[in-house]
């Protein structure tokens, strides 16, 4: 069975603990095993928490990625934002003699980090490591659904000169392989406004959010899948505080993973879809 | 190079060790900065040992410089030691700005810490005669004109975000009410991050306090806040 260190991250546990539920269940449904990563830290937050200073966040990150190298194994993240951090932490701790000064931090509290482990987003190991064809065999209901896609911006980190488009077409293809049917817009790639509703709220949905939600509705989907637990609590919240706006949506926001579990068979009922802020719950009634 | 002490030669090095043998435990750090100066940062409650140790040798106050660098006040006390510049840096916290006065032991600190005191908000302990130096004695109590709010230099988003998880390691840890909601999605109360482990949260708590971080941030490890 191949195992993987998972790490849940901040917000996962505790503002979409459903996507947490929904990773076990599909993970054990293929066939994969889980680790636990005992005393993570923040990954920390790419937007926020690695502008406080470059050491603090890299020595968190070496740090994080010291617990899975201990364990042997691979780190698999379910959200965009830690993929970034821990991606760009571990590339930065390969390089040699760049890690030689955050090891020295590590050093103080008795860890190291070698860079003999890759961080993966769920999207790659689902689609590489188990494989589309092997996703389809466990649907036992198929979707009927129209969905739209939030790749989220930092599903397209990769290495120079990579296809930056790899993750997002595996996550499309994914959604597919549900029997559901994704359906793209112009407003796909527009960030869904999370990072700046730090610093304005109302401009963020206004000019984020809102776009995007004014064309699903137009385009009449059932629901918008996200690989991310930052978009799906600005999709997810967000429809709410529009309404002091004046904008009215009702559009259901869920994790892929959350998808699949539905997609396998998996009972709404086990994985308390009642965390979600947007009508997921009546969209796995119609899933049955 | 050197410099002659009431009618020896003393060298930089000679001056640091003066420091490190008369301020032993206040003395955080000390360094020849450049060619005939000696720079050190010292704990604010040994000042008058410092100031005293280096007056006695034949020191000169030539000046005090405070500067409001937000959550401190920096106290930089300029001293000529025959012809060498020694500086006595003191971090002055500013939720209790107030130090010892030297006046008493070198009279040109007098009108520095009178001026110190009425633009930048500061209290010299002591002080023989305390009052304006450069502003009216009608300017309004509790104004500073060099005053600075009582802020760090992290931008105000990032204030939350770091106390956060400088506190807990992580930037939304999980409420009670939360924790009852994953129980009752058949979950642990907590994931195993590190704030469900305090030996855990030690260790990031030190890996954080070795990148110095916690101290340019302001963070208070008693109150768990950030400062300001």
């Amino acid at each position: 069975m191949k195992r993987y260190a998972l790490f849940l991250g901040c917000m996962i546990p505790q503002r979409l603990p459903s996507a947490e539920l929904a990773t076990r269940k599909v993970f054990n449904s293929l066939g994969l095993g889980i680790v636990e990563m005992e005393g993570y830290t923040c990954c920390p937050d790419p937007i926020l928490a690695r502008l406080m200073d470059r050491r603090v966040a890299l020595s968190m990150s070496a740090r994080n990625l010291s617990i899975a190298e201990r364990q042997g194994l691979d780190v698999v993240v379910l959200c965009n934002g830690c993929y970034e951090t821990l991606w760009e932490a571990n590339e930065f701790m390969k390089r040699g003699e760049n890690s030689r000064e955050i090891n020295e931090l590590l050093a103080k509290v008795g860890r190291k980090y070698k860079g003999t482990i890759n961080v993966r987003h769920v999207v790659e190991v689902l689609y590489k490591d188990v494989g589309i064809e092997a996703i389809k065999n466990q649907v036992k209901k198929p979707l009927g659904l129209k969905l739209a896609v939030q790749y989220g911006c930092h599903l397209f980190r990769e290495v120079s000169g990579g296809d930056i488009w790899r993750k997002p077409k595996q996550f499309e293809e994914l959604v597919s392989a549900t029997g559901a049917e994704v359906v793209r817009s112009d407003v796909d790639q527009l960030c869904c406004g999370f990072p700046t509703s730090h610093v304005d709220e109302e401009f963020s949905l206004k000019h984020n959010l809102l776009p995007k939600l004014e064309r699903y509705r137009h385009m009449r989907v059932d629901g918008i899948v996200v690989v991310c637990p930052a978009c799906d609590v600005q999709f997810e919240s967000g429809q709410l505080a529009l309404r002091r706006y004046g904008h009215k949506f009702s559009i259901p926001c869920l994790h892929l993973v959350e998808l699949l579990a539905l997609a396998f068979g998996v009972p709404a009922k086990e994985l308390s879809l009642k965390f979600h802020r947007s009508p997921v719950a009546k969209l796995a009634a119609r899933i049955g | 190079m050197v410099a002659i002490c009431g009618g020896e030669i003393i060298e930089e090095a000679e001056i640091i060790e003066l420091l490190e043998k008369n301020i032993p435990d206040g003395l955080l750090s000390v360094a020849k900065s450049r060619a005939r100066k000696v720079s050190a940062e010292i704990a604010p409650g040994t000042i008058r040992k410092a100031a005293g140790t280096l007056l006695s040798k034949g020191a000169r106050l030539i000046v005090i410089a405070a500067v409001d660098a937000g959550l401190d006040v920096d106290l930089l006390y300029h001293f000529d030691l025959a012809g060498k510049v020694v500086v006595l840096k003191v971090k002055l916290g500013k939720e209790n700005p107030e130090i010892d006065t030297i006046a008493d032991l070198t009279p040109a600190a007098e009108w520095a810490e009178n001026e110190a005191a009425e633009l930048c908000g500061l209290r010299f302990k002591g002080h023989p005669k305390p009052g304006h130096l450069v502003l009216s004695d009608k300017f309004p109590d509790g104004t500073f004109p060099l005053g600075k709010p009582f802020k760090s230099k992290l931008p105000d988003e990032i204030g939350p975000v770091a106390e956060a998880v400088i506190t807990v390691g992580a930037t939304a840890p999980i409420s009670s009410l939360e924790e009852r909601r994953r129980v009752e999605a058949g979950l642990p109360p907590q994931p195993p991050a590190s704030y469900s482990s305090e030996s855990q949260l030690k260790e990031v708590h030190e890996l954080i306090r070795q990148t110095n971080f916690s101290r340019q941030a302001g963070y208070d490890w008693k109150r768990k806040k950030l400062r300001g």
